[in-house]
C-alpha cells in the first residue's frame, strides 16, 4: 500500500491531520465567516447614515477603551468602519484556531505517546512537524477565505475583502509558528496552550494599547497608531488598512515571524529527544504538603497555575482601565471639543466620563473571570474522564461534596480575577494621579462583573451533572456566544430577546450612585439556583 | 461461614440496551481472600464500580458490610482500600504527593507515625521513586502508587482490580506478601485477576463470571472436583494391558508418554492397576485453575 518517498508519507500525515480536524476547522471557519458577514450587514443596517457613522467614529477616536476593544479608525466610510469594528476579533479567531492546532498536532501527540508510534515509521521525527505546518497554513487560508466571502456577501468591496482575508490568514500563520515553538518549550500540551494563548493575549493588548494611544487625524475620523501596535502580529495585519490603503506589505512581518519560529522549531527538534522539552521537568516533592488533604486542596493544587494566569489577565485589564481613564481625562482637560464629545456618552448626569470608561473596560475582566470559572468546571470533567476522580470517590469523599469543592474553588477563582483587576485599576488610577474617588469606582465595576461570571459557573456545573460529555464544548461556546452578544449584540443588530440571553447584557454598569444593580441581583439568583440544582442532582449521578 | 462482607445477588447493570451485568451473584465472607475471575468484558470492573458506589445497579441487591454501597458510599469508604487496574494519577503531582493525598482522603493517616513508617517500608519494598511527577511514571510505577497508598493505610476490605498487570515478577512477589500480611491481620480481599497462579496461591475461594453472570463459585478444592485429574507415564506397557485401566478417558500416546484423564474419586481404584503395569515416570496432576478457566471462558454460553 505504501509507496516510497517522503512526499507520499507527508501526504499521508497531512491527510490524517485534515481528517482529524475537518469538523473543527469547518466550525472555526464558518463561524468566523458568519461573524464577518453579520458585522458587515449589521453595521450597514444600524449605522447606514454617513453623518451618524462619522459621529460615532469621532466618539471612538476620543475614547481609548473603545479603540482598545475595536481597532484603528481609518475614516467613516462604511467598509472601513466595519473593518475597524470587527477585524481584531476575526484575527483573534484565526490566531486561536492556529495556535491550538499547532499544539494539538505536536506537543499533545508527544505527551500521549502517539508521536512515538508515528516517529517509529519512515515519517521519523521531522516530517510530522512539516505536515503540521502545511495543515495549519491550509486551515488559516481556509479561515481567511471564509472572512473574505463573509465580507463580500455582506456587500463590501471585493479587493478590500480579499485583503481582510489575507490579513486574517497571516495572523493565523504567525500564531501557528508561535504555537509550534511553545510546544518545544512546554512539557505538556496544557502548558504549550497556555504559552500560546498568553502570546495571543499580549498581541491583542499591544495592538489595543498602540491604537488607544494613537494620534488622531485633523478631521478626528482616523488615527495613526502608536508604536506598541507595531509589536503585534494583529497590529501588523490591521496595518494593511483594508478597504482604504489595501497594503499587503505589513503581512510580510507576520510571515517573517512564522518563518523564524518554525526555523527555531526545526533547530530544536534536531537536537532533542522525542517527548523531551526545553523547559526541564522539575523533581517533585517526596511527600505531600500537610494542607493537601481534601478535594478542595487538590483542586487548588491542580489549578492554581491556570488561576494565576487568568488573574494576570484580569490585572492587565484593570491596569489599562485605571491608567487609560487618566489619559482621557487629561486630554479632555486641554480640549473642550473632546470633552463635549465624551460627555455625550455619559447616560446620567451624576456619572463621570472616567466611570463610563472604567466600567466598559471591566467588561473584559468579566469575560476573563467567566473563562476562569468555566475552566474550573471543565477540570472537574477532565478528572472524571481521565480516571483520577475514581480513586477520590473510592475514598471517603461524596460526589456532592466533590462538586461543591469545585464550585467553591470557582467562586474563589472568579473573585481573585476580579479583585486583581480592581486592585490593578486602583494602582493605575493612583499612578496617573487621577481623582482617588475612581478607586472606589474600580471596585464597584469589578463587583458588577461578579454575577455574570457566577452564572457561567453555576450553569456549567448543571451541564456537568446532566450532560457531562458536553461540558467542555458547551462551556466555551456559551462564553463565546455570551460575550459576542454582550459586546457586539447591538452592533450587529441582534434582536433584543437574543441579547437578553447573554448574562453580560444584564451586568450592571457601575456609575457611582446612579448604578442600577437589579440586573446583577437577578444574575446572582440564576447562578445560585443553577448551582443548587446541580448539587441536588449530583446525589443521583453516576461517575461516567 | 463468617459474616458476609460483600453480598450481591441477581445484580444487573444496563447501559442503554447493553447488559453489562445480568444476574450476578457474589458472596465474600469476612477475612476471606476471594478471587474474582472472568474474561475481558465479563463485568468485573462494572461490579467493582457498583461495590464502590461509583455506579448504581439497575436491578438486584448488593450490600457492603450490610449497607448500600451507593447510598452509604462515604461512610463505607473509610473501611475500604481500592486499587484500580488501569491506574490514572495526576500528571503534575509527584508519586509521593499522590500517595499521601489518597491516604489522607481514606482517613488512614491519623496515626501519623504508623502511616509514615508503613509508607517508607512499602516504598522500599516496591523500589519506588516518589519524587517523580505523575506523568513520568510507567504503567507499573503508576500501579505501585495505588498499591502503596492502599497498603499503607489500614482497611477492612481491599478491592483490587487486576492490581499486578503491570508489575514484574519480583514486584508480584512483594504484592503477594502484602496480601498475606493484610489477610493475616484479618482483612477481607476481593482480588480480580487474570494471573491464575496468583489466584491459586492467594485465594481461599473464587467466583468465575462470564457475560455478566456468575458461572462458578466455591473453594478451589470444590471447583477442582468438577474437572478430571490428568495422569501420564512413560510409554512401555502394551496397548492390550492399557485397556485394563478402569474409567480412563481420552487415553492416548503422544511424545513418548501415555496420557489419560480420570475422575477424582476413581483415582484410588486406578493406582493399584498402574502399579501392576510397572509404569515409570508417573505424574498425577490435579486440574489447574487454568483448565477450569479455559473450560468456562472457551465455551460459548448456551
Amino acid at each position: 500500500m505504501s509507496t516510497p518517498g517522503g512526499v507520499s508519507t507527508l501526504g499521508a500525515l497531512v491527510r490524517q491531520r485534515a481528517r482529524r480536524d475537518r469538523l473543527q476547522i469547518a466550525v472555526w471557519a464558518v463561524s468566523t465567516g458568519l461573524l464577518a458577514l453579520t458585522a458587515a450587514t449589521g453595521v450597514a443596517r444600524t449605522y447606514g447614515d454617513d453623518a451618524e457613522r462619522a459621529g460615532i467614529m469621532r466618539l471612538a477616536v476620543a475614547n481609548p477603551s473603545i479603540l482598545l476593544l475595536r481597532g484603528l479608525p481609518q475614516g467613516a466610510e462604511l467598509p472601513a468602519f466595519v473593518f475597524f469594528q470587527i477585524f481584531t476579533y476575526l484575527a483573534l479567531m484565526c490566531a486561536f484556531m492556529a495556535g491550538f492546532l499547532a499544539v494539538r498536532h505536536s506537543r499533545a501527540e508527544e505527551e500521549s505517546g502517539r508521536a512515538e508510534l508515528v516517529a517509529s515509521t519512515r515519517a521519523a521525527r521531522t516530517l510530522p512537524t512539516v505536515a503540521t505546518v502545511v495543515h495549519g497554513v491550509a486551515a488559516s487560508v481556509a479561515l481567511g477565505v471564509a472572512v473574505a466571502l463573509g465580507f463580500v456577501a455582506g456587500g463590501l468591496p471585493v479587493a478590500g475583502a480579499l485583503v481582510s482575508g489575507a490579513a486574517t490568514a497571516a495572523v493565523g500563520v504567525a500564531f501557528l509558528g508561535v504555537g509550534l515553538l511553545a510546544a518545544q518549550f512546554a512539557r505538556t500540551s496544557r502548558g504549550a496552550n497556555s504559552i500560546g494563548a498568553a502570546a495571543i493575549g499580549v498581541a491583542f493588548l499591544l495592538r489595543g494599547v498602540g491604537d488607544a494611544l494613537g494620534t488622531p487625524s485633523d478631521d478626528r475620523l482616523s488615527m495613526t497608531s502608536a508604536w506598541p501596535s507595531w509589536l503585534s502580529p494583529i497590529g501588523w495585519a490591521q496595518h494593511t488598512g483594508a478597504f482604504t490603503a489595501d497594503d499587503l506589505a505589513p503581512l510580510l512581518l507576520c510571515l517573517a515571524l512564522a518563518t523564524a519560529c518554525i526555523a527555531a522549531v526545526f533547530a530544536v527538534q534536531a537536537s532533542r529527544d522525542s517527548g523531551a522539552s526545553l523547559l526541564p521537568e522539575r523533581i517533585g516533592r517526596r511527600a505531600a504538603a500537610p494542607w493537601l488533604s481534601g478535594s478542595f486542596a487538590l483542586a487548588w493544587r491542580l489549578q492554581w497555575p491556570s488561576i494565576a494566569g487568568w488573574t494576570l489577565g484580569g490585572v492587565a485589564t484593570g491596569l489599562l482601565a485605571g491608567s487609560l481613564a487618566g489619559v482621557v481625562i487629561e486630554a479632555a482637560r486641554t480640549n473642550p471639543e473632546l470633552a463635549a464629545t465624551l460627555q455625550s456618552i455619559v447616560p446620567d448626569a451624576d456619572a463621570s466620563v472616567a466611570q463610563v470608561l472604567i466600567s466598559a473596560m471591566f467588561a473584559i475582566a468579566g469575560v476573563v473571570a467567566a473563562g476562569c470559572a468555566i475552566q474550573a468546571v471543565i477540570r472537574l470533567r477532565q478528572e472524571e474522564t481521565g480516571g483520577t476522580a475514581e480513586p477520590l470517590l473510592a475514598a471517603r469523599l461524596g460526589r456532592v461534596h466533590w462538586l461543591a469543592d469545585y464550585l467553591v474553588l470557582g467562586v474563589v477563582a472568579i473573585s481573585l480575577v476580579l479583585l486583581g483587576a480592581a486592585l490593578a485599576s486602583a494602582a493605575g488610577v493612583l499612578v496617573s494621579g487621577d481623582d482617588p474617588a475612581l478607586i472606589a469606582d474600580s471596585f464597584a465595576a469589578a463587583a458588577a462583573q461578579l454575577p455574570a461570571a457566577l452564572v457561567y459557573l453555576g450553569v456549567l456545573a448543571l451541564v456537568f451533572v446532566l450532560l457531562p460529555s458536553a461540558t467542555s464544548a458547551l462551556g466555551w461556546t456559551l462564553l463565546a456566544a455570551g460575550s459576542f452578544l454582550g459586546i457586539f449584540g447591538a452592533l450587529v443588530g441582534a434582536p433584543e430577546w437574543l441579547r437578553d440571553v447573554s448574562p453580560f447584557s444584564h451586568t450592571p454598569v457601575a456609575l457611582g450612585t446612579s448604578t442600577d444593580w437589579s440586573g446583577g441581583a437577578w444574575l446572582a439568583v440564576v447562578a445560585v439556583a443553577a448551582a443548587s440544582v446541580a448539587l441536588l442532582l449530583m446525589r443521583r449521578r453516576e461517575l461516567r | 461461614m463468617n459474616a458476609s462482607v460483600i453480598e450481591a445477588s441477581g445484580l444487573e447493570k444496563r447501559f442503554g440496551r447493553v447488559r453489562a451485568l445480568d444476574g450476578l451473584d457474589l458472596s465474600v465472607g469476612a477475612g476471606e481472600v476471594h478471587g474474582f475471575l472472568g474474561p475481558n468484558g465479563a463485568g468485573k470492573s462494572t461490579t467493582i464500580r457498583i461495590l464502590l458506589g461509583l455506579a448504581r445497579s439497575s436491578a438486584g441487591s448488593v450490600t457492603l458490610f450490610g449497607r448500600d454501597p451507593w447510598r452509604d458510599a462515604v461512610a463505607l469508604h473509610d473501611r475500604v482500600a481500592y486499587v484500580p487496574g488501569d491506574v490514572s494519577i495526576w500528571p503534575n503531582l509527584s508519586g509521593g504527593e499522590t500517595i499521601d493525598l489518597l491516604g489522607r482522603l481514606r482517613g488512614g493517616t491519623t496515626d501519623a507515625r504508623l502511616y509514615e513508617s508503613r509508607k517508607a517500608g512499602l516504598i522500599e519494598l516496591f523500589q519506588f521513586d516518589p519524587t517523580k511527577k505523575g506523568r513520568a511514571y510507567s504503567k507499573g510505577n503508576r500501579q505501585k502508587v495505588a498499591l502503596i497508598a492502599a497498603f499503607a493505610t489500614p482497611a477492612e476490605l481491599y478491592i483490587l482490580d487486576e492490581p499486578t498487570s503491570g508489575l514484574d515478577p519480583v514486584m508480584e512477589a512483594v504484592f503477594d506478601g502484602e496480601i498475606r500480611r493484610v489477610a493475616a491481620e484479618g482483612a477481607t480481599v476481593l482480588l480480580s485477576s487474570h494471573i491464575l497462579s496468583e489466584v491459586e496461591q492467594l485465594c481461599d475461594r473464587v467466583t468465575i463470571i462470564r457475560a455478566g453472570s456468575t458461572v462458578e463459585t466455591g473453594t478451589l478444592e470444590s471447583l477442582r472436583h468438577l474437572t478430571r485429574i490428568e495422569v501420564s507415564f512413560a510409554a512401555g506397557p502394551s496397548d492390550a494391558s492399557l485397556t485394563r485401566i478402569p474409567d480412563a478417558h481420552d487415553l492416548h500416546v503422544a511424545g513418548g508418554r501415555v496420557r489419560f484423564t480420570i475422575d477424582d474419586e476413581r483415582l484410588p481404584a486406578v493406582l493399584p492397576v498402574l502399579g501392576s503395569l510397572g509404569v515409570r515416570a508417573l505424574v498425577v496432576e490435579p486440574p489447574s485453575l487454568e483448565e477450569l478457566f479455559l473450560r468456562h471462558y472457551g465455551d460459548p454460553k448456551s
